[in-house]
């Protein structure tokens, strides 16, 4: 841990990403207590009023909400099901890819290809297709259709991960004790595959996070008047000249929140693989 | 290797860049064309056909009659007299040397055709109870219809103004080619049809009235975004844009070279159910009605109350004669809770709104119904789909539901599908004796004056314990100056065969 | 020999594959909750006609034998009726747009490919340098920015402030696709920025790692002069491995095609598919994803026989890469 700190420390660009997230999540769950306005409030004697005049800091929207706000609200739901999509993905990805990895074979070969056809569709026209379809998107179908569509990438890295691991000495040494695949999978590979593995969920994060805002624009996103940036996007567009900032701040918002991630996911990648 | 990649840069660059400055649309050699943005439509067959994006049907297609945009009244379109004596014969005289634009000739079978063509089962034809009341159809010789009606209906002839009341060919397979290649005796005729992309439509030679249509052609481009749809026309790549928000209007009448008209307001019915709960007992009706504020509603909708927008809790709208001004209730929170209560909703309740989330206003009003309501404790769950996909599976379940309704020129035909007991759009579900006898007697009755009477009757039991808010949004059509003489009437059918460019 | 044994198992699997997506795109499509004919017909149908609707399209049949009729249908280049717009084929809509969407795929490439192959290269030239610095930073951030995000950017500096480029891609009646080819600058451009980080800081590590390993710093030390060794050592064998990305990112541009395509209302596949969806025209749905898919699946197909030839490690001893 102390090592880790310290390799922080002397990487400026992850302290950046760091920062940002961090400042993110407490916006997340400090945010709603300290602004004064609700995210459906309608403010009517300000509607489409630029950033800083009348108390909205970031102006307001064709409805009169404020855009700080919205903006802090939703942060909330995109930072919830972007994590729980990753978590959720990795978490099948590492059932499905150890079990595959471990047996080998048959089944090593059988996953191989499913895995491949299911990826033969891009994610966003998957997710778009099966939500557009049920029409009414909640956080919960997000997450699910969003985890199914992300689960054969992670699935494919944990794969990799277990088939290094598999054939060292720690390894041997519990088959001779006579433990169960169960146990060998969980208790001794995993802990040592964590780098990669740890690596992957920060990646599939910041990849959530562009794909949930890309369906809220595509309008598959959560139903108003519940913020979701995505489509702050696409709602705001039609008034773009009159309000520019009603797309730029959610825009940026995105924009801030990948990037950030992204940095931090640079460096923790460096850290854990290069530590083997 | 580099060197190549370095070449591939420059030219990349220079491809593009040689791009910017060629293509764009050509000249028009002096050939007067009309170019048109409006939204992408959906079906376009009558009777299938929906009512988005009027300029391509009503150019293709006429009807009985006409209606004139400015004073409402009906002019001869390919029905030059009609008349009746008792309201439920009717006798329409058809016009003379019509052709269709594949060249047969309009007679009497081609509206019988298009008539009967609405009972039609396997169709789910739009106006299929609309005209459920025809008993008969008569074609003595090729320009005479005698129509009879199995009851009443003095207003009969409005019918026949409603937009998917098109007048079809008996001998043109629409079923097959109704989508693809639409075709009537209008105006103007389909030149080329590439599906949710662009219509060219030309002149039609053989019109029945030689001077018209004044321009040579109409090109339509469907586009699915308004504010895309606007850039065209700043560009000066359209010439009419139907259909711009507010805020956009603003703009263009600020910007020189352009103008904004409004030819109607458009109409959403905010339904509260009453068969089921909670808006079953009128107390939760009127706990609603007491949370509206027009004044935040047309806000919000970029209107202003009174102009562009207006409000009122029946189905008739203000500017129809046979509205009745009745001072509006006003928002009164606590009145609503005391309803609520009453009720037996003391803690507020939760209902959920199912509205069009891309249909205009859609969105807008569905969220600020949710603010008004809510201080009265009343929670509205919105849920918002695609329209198509709205009407066709909730529409008519939903315990409450947001609806755009075309413009029914007379009243008591929207009246009958939606409000009386029997209707079969009648979404709010309404169920009232009362009701029902005063939309029987507007609908039979021969003298105005009796008939007012009914409506003003008709219009005091809906404020009182009516099932509807009737909100009416601003329509406006965005063009450059020098477009001359657009005309859209209340049916909705705009007129490009009067217009002229400068 | 090795190669063509790889060449034929890989194809042979290809078609595997197109087989099972369409049976999964199928059943997906098939199965979601809805009724067909009740969206065709509306809400005033009445049960017989609703019954006798189901009837015609063919939806009462067994699963099985509505997906072999309609994949039958497909290798026949019959790609159905719209179940939403009664009476037009799918063909007469969909390839045409399929291959405006061409169009701008490789509009895209064009623009991404050589730009993030370049500055990817020069960035790993001059690692850890200031050069480097801008060119990852820039990379980052246009990779963090959904095409949406871009599309938008690129909207409001042109409409609003530039007005060189049209921010909505109708192509006027009469004309087609070439001669319009400027509508297809912004959406490339936007689809360009994503592409462009993710594949220029790839290119980067790459050449990186090419510029660090034994033959090229043994090179460098003989005294041979660095551009020298640069053009001829090092390009050859750090630009493989992007191949590979670019490759398999052809499905994933394909997905980003229907976010740029509805943003900037561009008559191609993806906006296409936007629209079916929305009016749950069920034929339409599975006519564009399984295209979507074969796009994907083809250009998977083509990388990897591309990586197998330039891979001088497969092509002459065969082995898995």
């Amino acid at each position: 841990m102390k090592n880790f700190l310290l390799l922080l420390k002397q990487n400026p660009r992850a302290i950046l990403g760091l920062s940002i997230l961090l400042l993110w999540i407490l916006l997340a769950l400090l945010g709603p207590s300290l602004l004064p306005y609700s995210f459906s409030q309608m403010d009517m004697d300000n509607q489409i009023s630029r950033p800083g005049l009348n108390g909205h800091l970031l102006g307001t929207d064709a409805l009169g909400r404020d855009i700080l706000t919205r903006i802090v609200y939703g942060s909330r739901s995109i930072l919830t099901i972007a994590l729980m999509t990753s978590l959720f993905s990795s978490l099948a990805g590492i059932l499905i890819g150890f079990t595959a990895g471990y047996f080998g074979g048959f089944w090593d070969t059988l996953f191989l290809r499913i895995m491949d056809i299911v990826m033969a569709i891009p994610p966003l026209v998957l997710s778009m297709v099966v939500l557009g379809i049920l029409g009414d998107s909640t956080i919960a179908s997000l997450t699910i259709i969003v985890s199914i569509a992300y689960t054969p990438a992670t699935a494919r890295v944990a794969r990799g991960a277990l088939l290094s691991c598999k054939g060292s000495e720690y390894v041997d040494a519990a088959r001779i004790r006579g433990e169960s695949d169960f146990y060998i999978m969980f208790v001794e590979i995993l802990p040592n595959t964590l780098g990669p593995i740890i690596v992957e969920i920060t990646a599939r994060f910041a990849y959530s996070i562009m794909m949930i805002a890309s369906l809220g624009f595509l309008g598959v996103g959560l139903q108003p008047p519940t913020p979701d940036w995505g489509m702050m996007v696409i709602e705001n567009k039609s008034i773009i000249r009159e309000a520019p900032w009603a797309v730029l701040y959610p825009s940026l918002a995105i924009a801030s929140l990948v990037i950030a991630i992204s940095l931090f996911s640079d460096f923790i990648s460096k850290v854990m693989i290069h530590e083997k | 290797m580099k060197k190549i990649l370095f070449a591939l840069v420059i030219f990349v660059l220079g491809f593009s860049t040689a791009n910017l400055f060629a293509g764009g649309e050509k000249e028009t050699e002096d050939k007067m064309v009309i170019r048109v943005a409006e939204q992408v439509p959906n079906l376009i067959t009558p009777g299938s056909w929906d009512g988005q994006a009027f300029s391509m049907n009503s150019s293709i297609y006429e009807y009985l009659l006409e209606m004139d945009a400015e004073t409402g009244e009906l002019h001869p379109s390919l029905a030059t007299e009609w008349s009746t004596e008792d309201g439920k014969v009717w006798t329409f005289k058809l016009r003379q040397g019509v052709k269709f634009h594949n060249g047969s000739s309009f007679t009497s079978e081609d509206v019988k055709f298009t008539l009967e063509r609405t009972q039609d089962p396997d169709l789910g034809h739009l106006k299929a109870q609309d005209f459920s009341i025809i008993e008969r159809i008569d074609t003595p010789d090729d320009h005479t219809v005698i129509i009879t009606l199995k009851s009443v209906r003095p207003t009969f002839m409005y019918q026949l103004t409603d937009y998917n009341m098109a007048i079809l060919s008996s001998e043109y397979d629409y079923g097959k080619l109704g989508e693809s290649a639409p075709m009537g005796t209008g105006p103007f005729k389909l030149s080329q049809l590439v599906p949710k992309e662009s219509a060219l439509l030309v002149k039609n030679p053989e019109y029945w009235e030689p001077s018209l249509p004044k321009a040579e052609e109409l090109r339509i481009y469907f586009v699915a975004d308004m504010e895309a749809s606007v850039s065209l026309l700043e560009a000066g790549q359209v010439d009419v844009v139907p259909q711009v928000s507010p805020v956009i209007a603003r703009r263009l009448t600020d910007a020189a070279g352009f103008k904004v008209v409004s030819p109607y307001q458009e109409h959403r019915f905010v339904a509260l159910v009453a068969d089921r709960e909670p808006f079953s007992n009128n107390d939760v009706r009127l706990a609603m009605k007491y949370c509206i504020d027009p004044q935040i509603l047309a806000r919000a909708c970029q209107g202003v109350l009174g102009e562009t927008f207006f409000y009122n809790e029946t189905p008739i709208l203000n500017r129809l004669a046979q509205f009745k001004e009745i001072t509006f209730r006003g928002r009164n929170i606590e009145k609503a809770k005391e309803h609520l209560a009453k009720a037996g909703y003391p803690k507020g309740l939760t209902v959920e709104l199912y509205y069009a989330s891309d249909h205009p206003y859609g969105s807008e009003l569905a969220q600020t119904l949710k603010e008004l309501a809510a201080p009265a404790g009343i929670n509205l769950d919105l849920k918002g789909f695609p329209r198509d996909i709205y009407l066709s599976q909730y529409w008519l379940n939903a315990p409450m539901s947001i609806t755009g309704w075309g413009v029914r020129v007379d009243p008591s035909m929207l009246l009958t599908l939606a409000y009386h007991s029997e209707g079969p759009w009648n979404e709010s579900h309404m169920n009232d004796t009362e009701v029902d006898d005063l939309i029987d007697s507007i609908a039979s009755e021969v003298d105005n004056a009796k008939r007012q009477s009914y409506y003003d009757r008709l219009q005091e039991l809906f404020v009182e314990r009516g099932t509807v808010l009737n909100i009416q949004v601003p329509y406006l059509v965005a063009m450059r100056s020098n477009v001359q003489d657009y005309r859209q009437p209340a049916t909705m059918l705009c007129q490009y065969k009067y217009t002229y460019i400068e | 020999m090795e190669f063509f044994k790889r060449f034929s198992k890989r194809l042979g699997f290809m078609f595997v594959t197109l087989a099972v997506m369409s049976f999964i795109i199928f059943l997906l499509v098939e199965i979601m909750p809805g009724d067909v004919a009740q969206t065709v017909l509306g809400q005033s149908a009445t049960p017989e006609s609703l019954k006798a609707l189901r009837e015609a399209m063919g939806l009462n049949d067994p699963i099985m034998v509505r997906y072999f009729r309609w994949a039958g249908g497909i290798l026949k280049g019959d790609l159905g009726e719209s179940f939403y717009m009664r009476g037009v084929q799918i063909s007469s809509i969909f390839w045409r747009r399929v291959g405006h969407s061409i169009v701008l795929a490789l509009t895209a490439l064009l623009f991404y490919v050589p730009l993030s192959l370049f500055f990817g290269v020069v960035a790993g030239v001059k690692a850890g340098k200031f050069t480097d610095s801008v060119i990852s930073f820039f990379g980052l951030a246009t990779m963090a920015l959904p095409e949406f995000v871009s599309g938008v950017i690129l909207i409001t500096i042109f409409s609003v402030s530039l007005k060189i480029l049209p921010i909505t891609s109708v192509i006027p009646i009469g004309e087609n696709l070439w001669q319009n080819l400027k509508i297809l600058v912004l959406p490339a451009l936007s689809i360009t920025f994503v592409m462009f980080g993710y594949v220029s800081r790839m290119q980067r590590s790459s050449m990186i790692n090419v510029m660090n390993s034994d033959y090229v710093r043994a090179a460098i030390l003989k005294g041979m002069p660095r551009g020298y060794v640069i053009f001829r050592h090092a390009l050859k064998n750090a630009l493989l491995p992007s191949i590979t990305i670019i490759g398999m990112n052809m499905g994933w541009l394909f997905g980003g095609l229907i976010v740029v395509e509805t943003l900037f209302g561009f008559p191609g596949l993806g906006s296409l598919t936007m629209s079916a969806i929305k009016t749950r025209d069920i034929p339409l749905i599975e006519a564009c994803v399984l295209f979507i898919t074969l796009v994907f699946v083809v250009s998977t197909f083509i990388t990897d026989m591309l990586y197998a030839y330039l891979n001088p490690r497969i092509r002459f001893k065969g082995g898995e890469a």
